[in-house]
């Protein structure tokens, strides 16, 4: 039962990561490979302050959401304007830069030490040291998350970012400064990860550096991809599926020394799967 | 003045190395005008091959060396032929192929873990028989001379090839304009095929050289992608000597960081040289 | 809009549903009294530590042949349920909770790497599961709870026996190439620590663990002229890499390496001419210890090779036979088990005699080697 709640924890947690990135994705049409760098922003600043200030996870994990969406607005600027590939490569240089200096910031993240003893959330007095107590915390985030994503996606910024994403000369020419939408929404998506970024290290009750390498973000994307691109729910399902089978394969009792490595080789067989026959994914209503 | 000295000969042997990335990332982007980031998990398969057949088996070191470059050279010439000419044939976007070419690295990546176990692994020879070299009060050894040596030979080879037969006449112009070469008679699927085998034995004797002189592990192939990426960024994309001199520029810059600053933000100095491009000076120092 | 309604409908209801399936699962449950027990592994058997993982799981499995083998009866027997920590927090906090919630252990056998132990050890807390290391290191876990002891000594023994040595050979400047993982940095940590205690000065070039071109760091090392270099890697391959490169640049400073270096015959041998003269500080057992010998033998013969690390795979071999004294003498209780680690005294074991102090350390540190001739021989000043 308690690993049930365990492995619902964790399915939720990436399930708001990848709406998140749903969100730059399926919508704008803006492919990332950094969300596990905005999710170790806020997870960082989050512990920082509830480790070493003593402040509460709910105002922690806001300032952490709200230093990862900082952060994502300098990123933004400056390489949202640039043509997608090499947008796309900045994102993953910048994933590097992000976790070198979760790495070699000793005095701060104290680096591969790693920092550890973070306390779970405290609602009115009590503490969610229960992994169930924890896991409602989780359920009502998704559920949140959930339903921002649906709200812009229904409101006119949402058409907005459609259009960009079908053809953004078009829009632009229609006097929309593009551009800012972009920044807005990898503003926004960044503060969705870097709060998820502070759940996850809430829940482990550690964090170091290693969680927020680029395969993290490339895991990130495929969990899009899988899920479909522009469909939320689409994104929840996948975060599932590919958070379950590696649980499921350990109890299968696949030798545990290929499990590791057959579960990377099977998110890439489902990248290059569903860019060659499935390029909506499971629900998404678009390709890129 | 010696450390100088040092400092340079090192810059020229890790440059050696980026420069045949770099060489056969520029030559296939040129024709398929998309960057493949499983580039770099060919060159470290490469490696392995050689690891495998020479040390591990037994065979003898040259004819270990052709077969590995060989094997990557088939390699890449089946993943082209598999699933990014479908891609290509549905005209999806640079996006798309993109993603495929990250599951592909994954796929490949994790096969090596599987097969190798994802420790380092060098291709040992007896050290105290190695002859050093010392140029004006810095070192190198025999076998940095020899790699040095050969992607200048290589690069060389490739530049005579590509401006002097037919073949590279034909090459140039599938990378002009795929269109056109086609209505005047080149076959370009054909063509591309052939180039991709040639890209991705360049690739393998890059992971053979890296095999030699630091060793080599299943992940070793993002990271070396990225950096030969970042060469072409630098040195102008799509032009073979422009990436080559971005290289031994990325090298220099690098050498040089980790001497004033720490090894611990190579790669942070790395991506920074590569937004400064990108903002800067996008076609590189010697636009095509 | 309705949709969203819906789900959020659906989202309340599922937490409902889960809390009370929850709250109404765990009774008390009683204490076993009769084997099999299951016993929790954690370990490294994938990433960077499998290395390390293998060799572990392929002690506890002879351990457990061995005892479950001493009687016919099969009520004190042990049954090994073996978990990947990934020698990573991730990892650790993952398999500790199955074998906690999951396995319902009562005590648990690892982490090998201080990575995926440190996070384990408030989940085993929680859970009221003894966890019993026989290999991290880390100065991070001296004290950090009544759940947790280990076997193996704490680094920052390591590095004040390293900077107390370097100081008495009167070297003043000591110059570190750190790799950037817990059990690296926590080694660099205690040395500086102690040895500017002394007066020296320590330097430190960090790299992260997939640098493998180390040439610029050695020349700008090699050029501050420091009187010894300090080679403070993760894992002995990195260690090789560094001497090679060194030995290329034509640098041979005097060197002190860590203790997975030391422990590792094979390297030495293989780097003789490099490493003749380096010191470094292992906890190592006597090889004349009988039980050490005669797992040694077995090893050799069940899985046709050498054992590795013997320092690690003794204290591994001994954390089983001791936590079933732990289960004869008290109970298949995690609780009882952590109060009964403190008293363990002299306990005899394949790594020699043990006691655990209070704050779950083992009392008895490293002794400084030297590397002469391609072998480790303890060192005297």
């Amino acid at each position: 039962m308690e690993y049930l709640v365990h492995t619902v924890v964790l399915v939720s947690i990436y399930a708001v990561q990848a709406m998140s990135l749903n969100l730059l994705i399926g919508e704008t049409g803006l492919v990332s490979v950094a969300q596990a760098a905005f999710a170790g922003i806020g997870a960082y600043a989050a512990v920082v302050l509830m480790t070493i200030m003593g402040v509460n996870f709910f105002v922690a994990s806001l300032i952490g959401a709200l230093a990862a969406g900082t952060v994502a607005f300098i990123v933004g600027i400056i390489f949202l304007p640039l043509r997608q590939v090499y947008y796309i490569l900045g994102t993953v240089g910048f994933n590097v830069i992000a976790w070198s200096v979760f790495l070699n910031w000793n005095e701060v993240t104290k680096g591969s030490l790693g920092i550890a003893g973070i306390p779970r959330p405290v609602v009115f007095g009590y503490a969610l040291s229960e992994n169930a107590a924890f896991l409602v915390l989780c359920l009502v985030s998704v559920a949140c998350v959930y339903g921002i994503s649906a709200l812009i996606t229904r409101s006119s910024l949402g058409r907005v970012l459609h259009a960009i994403r079908e053809d953004e000369d078009a829009v632009a020419v229609f006097g929309y400064a593009t551009t800012h939408y972009k920044v807005f929404i990898f503003v926004v998506a960044a503060f969705i990860a870097g709060y998820a970024g502070a759940l996850f290290a809430s829940y482990l009750s550690y964090i170091s550096p290693t969680n927020y390498i680029v395969p993290e973000s490339i895991f990130a994307l495929s969990i899009v991809i899988l899920g479909g691109l522009g469909s939320a729910h689409g994104a929840i399902v996948a975060a599932f599926l590919l958070v379950v089978l590696p649980e499921v394969l350990r109890f299968v009792g696949f030798p545990s020394e290929l499990a590791g490595h057959l579960r990377l080789m099977s998110y890439g067989l489902i990248l290059i799967f569903f860019m060659l026959y499935l390029p909506k994914g499971l629900f998404g209503k678009f390709r890129i | 003045m010696e450390v100088i000295i040092q400092i340079a000969l090192n810059a020229l042997v890790a440059g050696s190395i980026y420069a045949l990335i770099t060489l056969g990332f520029n030559l296939l982007y040129s024709t398929t005008r998309f960057f493949d980031l499983s580039y770099g998990a060919i060159a470290a398969v490469g490696g392995y091959i050689v690891y495998c057949l020479y040390n591990l088996l037994g065979l003898n070191l040259y004819a270990a060396i052709v077969l590995g470059i060989l094997g990557a050279g088939a390699l890449g010439f089946s993943c082209e032929k598999l699933i990014y000419r479908q891609l290509r044939a549905r005209k999806a976007s640079s996006a798309v192929l993109l993603i495929a070419s990250l599951g592909v690295l994954l796929v490949i990546q994790s096969a090596l873990a599987i097969l190798f176990t994802s420790q380092f692994h060098i291709i040992t020879r007896d050290l105290s028989a190695e002859r050093v070299f010392t140029i004006f009060g810095g070192t190198i050894t025999e076998v940095q001379a020899i790699i040095f040596l050969s992607a200048i030979t290589i690069m060389l080879a490739l530049g005579a090839l590509l401006k002097f037969t037919r073949f590279g006449k034909a090459v140039q112009a599938i990378a002009d304009d795929e269109e056109v070469a086609n209505v005047v008679g080149i076959n370009s699927e054909k063509m591309i095929g052939i180039v991709y085998f040639i890209g991705a034995a360049i690739a393998g004797a890059a992971g053979i050289a890296t095999a030699f002189d630091t060793g080599i592990m299943p992940t070793l192939g993002l990271a070396i992608l990225l950096k030969g990426v970042i060469a072409a960024i630098v040195g102008g994309i799509g032009n073979v000597v422009g990436g080559v001199l971005g290289a031994f520029v990325l090298a220099a810059i690098e050498n040089t960081g980790a001497w004033f600053f720490s090894a611990e933000w190579r790669d942070v100095i790395a991506f920074l040289v590569l937004i400064a491009f990108l903002l800067l000076r996008p076609r590189g120092i010697l636009p095509k | 809009m309705n949709n969203t309604i819906v789900w959020v409908v659906v989202a309340l209801l599922a937490i409902g549903g889960l809390w009370w399936l929850a709250t109404s699962g765990s009774g008390g449950t009683p204490v076993q009294t009769e084997g099999p027990f299951k016993i929790g592994v954690i370990a490294p058997l994938t990433g960077d530590g499998a290395i390390y993982g293998e060799p572990m799981r392929n002690v506890l499995v002879i351990a457990a042949e061995e005892l479950n083998a001493m009687d016919a009866a099969t009520t004190d027997d042990i049954e090994l349920v073996i978990e990947d920590g990934k020698c990573d927090g991730t990892g650790g906090a993952s398999a500790a909770q199955k074998l906690v919630n999951v396995d319902k252990v009562q005590a648990i056998l690892g982490g090998f790497c201080s990575g995926e132990t440190i996070p384990s050890v408030p989940i085993a807390a929680a859970g009221k599961v003894v966890l019993f290391s026989p290999s991290a290191s880390s100065p991070a876990l001296t004290g950090i709870s009544p759940y947790f002891f280990r076997n193996y000594p704490s680094d920052s023994k390591q590095g004040e026996v390293l900077a107390d040595v370097a100081n008495k050979k009167g070297y003043k400047t000591i110059a570190f190439l750190t790799e950037q993982t817990d059990y690296a940095t926590g080694l660099y940590n205690s040395f500086k620590t102690s040895f500017e205690a002394l007066g020296g000065t320590v330097t430190n070039e960090e790299f992260p663990t997939a640098n493998t071109d180390f040439r610029s760091t050695i020349t700008k090392v090699k050029a501050a002229a420091p009187d010894a270099v300090f080679i403070s890697t993760q894992t002995p391959q990195a260690a090789e890499r560094i001497l090679k490169q060194m030995s290329e640049l034509g640098y041979k400073p005097q060197l002190f390496v860590s203790d997975v270096t030391m422990g590792e015959p094979e390297l030495l041998m293989k780097n003789k001419a490099l490493l003749e003269g380096a010191i470094g500080a292992e906890f190592v057992p006597d090889t004349a210890n009988a039980k050490l010998s005669a797992l040694m033998a077995k090893y050799k013969a069940k899985y046709g090779k050498d054992m590795p690390y013997i320092g690690y795979m003794s204290t591994t071999y001994d954390a089983a036979y001791a936590i079933v004294d732990g289960i004869k003498a008290v109970g298949y209780s995690g609780e009882a088990l952590a109060a009964w680690s403190r008293t363990i005294a002299n306990w005899e074991g394949a790594s020699g005699a043990t006691t655990i102090g209070a704050n779950g350390d083992r009392v008895s540190g490293h002794k400084a080697e030297i590397v002469k001739d391609g072998k480790a021989t303890l060192l005297t000043l």
